[in-house]
């Protein structure tokens, strides 16, 4: 699991370096993106060390965490597209690309 | 030309982005996918920026099969700097602006998509909430209760507190069983 935790760590350095050439670079709006995804990993970093460590918990816990969060985003990108609403569409997809990347690295590291 | 409209083409291409995205337009039409395989952006993200030009009015879109085609405004483009900033002095004062803003922030807050997502607590936000609501209604129109409940249940389950709060912010009036938008 501590492969996994470095990962996140290392996802969210690399979204701080881009938000940060993003802004220099004048892609104010892009850099806001980068921000949506550093803010997923860092939940899930948050949620993946809670639930790993409280009674109870386990990977069961994280992986349920991960699925309520794809439904409740998803459910909210299929919202946004109803109302042809572009930037959340934007924002959803950039959270469940991010979520999507993480789910694979946590179940990849839960069996090791 | 007015003020909002030059701020809005302004702001919009102050971003590297969108003028890249411009840039690439210049070349002829194109696609949402194909602008964010050349630009290396999510084709989401792309289509964010794209609704933001066409917003600001620098580029219109067309629908070909599958895709939406988006082109330049030319008439747009070929305005100069001089046009931009000559616009005809507008806009309420400052206080007028700084409530509109305000108000904004707050339907942004409390509604999605029309619907209100919480009662807000605070009365000030409240109220805004509530005129909102109270737009859905035409001025000097009698409204059944039932009419009334079904209006702002769209709006929000619990339609008892709103039509009841409504009546005591004086934003309706009640006779019987009939309702009017009295603000």
């Amino acid at each position: 699991m501590n492969d996994y935790y470095c990962w996140l760590d290392g996802r969210i350095e690399a979204c701080r370096a881009e938000i940060a050439a993003l802004e220099a670079a004048g892609r104010r709006d892009d850099a806001d993106f980068a921000k949506v995804r550093a803010n997923i990993y860092d939940v899930c970093r948050t949620v993946s060390r809670v639930q790993m460590n409280r009674p109870g918990g386990g990977s069961a816990a994280v992986g349920a965490l991960f699925a309520r969060f794809g439904n409740e985003w998803g459910a909210a990108l299929e919202k946004a597209k109803d109302h042809g609403d572009v930037k959340a569409v934007a924002v959803e997809e950039t959270k469940l690309a991010a979520l999507s990347e993480v789910r694979a690295r946590f179940e990849e590291a839960a069996k090791s | 030309m007015t003020q909002e409209n030059a701020l809005r083409i302004f702001k919009c291409l102050s971003d590297a982005s969108r003028l890249n995205i411009m840039q690439a337009l210049t070349q002829g039409d194109t696609y949402t996918e194909l602008l964010a395989e050349r630009l290396d952006l999510n084709p989401s993200t792309v289509s964010f920026h794209m609704k933001k030009l066409e917003e600001a009015g620098l580029v219109s879109s067309r629908k070909e099969q599958y895709y939406t085609v988006y082109s330049l405004r030319r008439e747009a483009l070929d305005q100069t700097l001089g046009a931009l900033v000559a616009y005809a002095p507008e806009l309420p004062d400052e206080q007028q602006k700084r409530e509109a803003e305000y108000r904004r922030k707050v339907l942004q807050s409390f509604f999605e998509y029309g619907k209100l997502r919480a009662i807000p607590v605070q009365r000030k936000k409240k109220l805004i909430c509530y005129e909102e609501i109270a737009a859905k209604l035409e001025p000097g129109r009698v409204y059944e209760e039932k009419e009334l409940n079904a209006i702002i249940a769209a709006v929000h389950e619990d339609y008892c507190t709103i039509r009841r709060d409504m009546i005591g912010e004086g934003i309706l009036r009640r006779d019987g069983n009939r309702y009017e938008r009295i603000k």
